[in-house]
């Protein structure tokens, strides 16, 4: 279910089937030129891509709305993002997956009350070459697995 | 004069004006009427279909194919990646499912539990399908996997919309 009226009307009617959160956390800045573009295609990736795992199990998760802050600032972040998920996880949802290209959340994954899954990302390139689609494919249906695995 | 009715200058002058009058207003409306019921002249797309797959590839053992078709939602043009679980069956015939759970929408996979072999099984809430598609009693789905119209043609199969079955078992 994506956070649209159509899906979430639909998750209102159906609560007790669905009890996994997915977030994307994507950080921004404006500091480099270069880490600009990075975190611009890295968005797009990962939009992409959880996007990719709520298609395949649309039935039992929930995709809300982006994360958004500041890069190198994950330490003040915890606290936020701790909200949002508690907010979340009293409805209730059993499992929550936070997913990110930033490596900085690795260390911070204790604090956080979720499962982080840091993927190993690109740092550029073409979203619509077949390069990028059979790199979305192939991580997509392992994570599809590892989730599958907490269920 | 003459007892032959004749043209006189007002008749002749009404007639042309109403002639000339009548040619406007056709001219303006033949494209007013035009734009109204334009919607009812466009071809529709839903009966378009898609290449898919060469029939040689067909087995009977249901694979997954994907394709992809450009969908128009509103303004918002977008190409849609589409899937399906093409087979044969016993005769012969070709049969092609939507992976789509009628549950709550997550994808169906084949085969993919030991404890339900030669079923379509959904990974969310275990929802189970027949190899024909038809969902099994006491599992979440309450519909059959919906069909898709299918055509063949110089041996490439063409996949159209798919088509709900209703609210089966």
């Amino acid at each position: 279910m994506k956070w649209n009226q159509h899906d979430i009307s639909q998750y209102v009617e159906a609560k007790e089937y669905i009890d996994t959160l997915i977030v994307p956390l994507i950080p921004f800045g404006a500091k480099k030129d270069e880490q600009m573009k990075t975190q611009a295609f890295q968005k797009e990736l990962l939009t992409m891509f959880v996007n990719e795992i709520e298609k395949e199990y649309k039935g039992r998760i929930v995709l809300l709305p982006e994360y958004y802050y500041l890069s190198g600032k994950v330490n003040e972040e915890t606290a936020r993002l701790n909200h949002w998920v508690e907010e979340f996880t009293e409805l209730p949802f059993e499992h929550v997956f936070l997913f990110t290209f930033d490596v900085n959340w690795r260390k911070a994954s204790k604090d956080v009350d979720g499962e982080v899954i840091w993927l190993p990302g690109l740092q550029s390139g073409n979203l619509q070459s077949s390069e990028a689609q059979s790199f979305i494919k192939e991580q997509v249906s392992q994570i599809a697995e590892m989730i599958r695995s907490y269920w | 004069m003459s007892d032959k009715k004749q043209v006189s200058r007002r008749q002749f002058l009404n007639y042309t004006l109403t002639g000339v009058g009548g040619f406007m207003a056709a001219g303006m409306l033949a494209p007013m009427v035009r734009f109204a019921i334009d919607p009812v002249l466009k071809p529709s797309a839903a009966g378009e279909f898609a290449a898919v797959v060469e029939e040689s590839e067909i087995t009977n053992e249901p694979q997954r194919f994907n394709w992809k078709v450009d969908q128009k939602d509103g303004w918002y043009e977008s190409e849609v990646e589409k899937n399906a679980w093409v087979y044969k069956d016993e005769n012969g015939e070709i049969v092609a499912l939507s992976p789509i759970c009628t549950h709550l929408g997550c994808t169906v996979d084949w085969n993919s539990q030991e404890q339900f072999p030669d079923e379509f099984y959904c990974p969310c809430h275990g929802g189970r399908y027949t190899k024909d598609g038809v969902n099994v009693p006491n599992t979440p789905p309450t519909a059959p996997l919906p069909v898709y119209e299918h055509k063949v043609e110089e041996g490439m199969l063409y996949l159209g919309q798919a088509i709900s079955r209703g609210s089966g078992i």
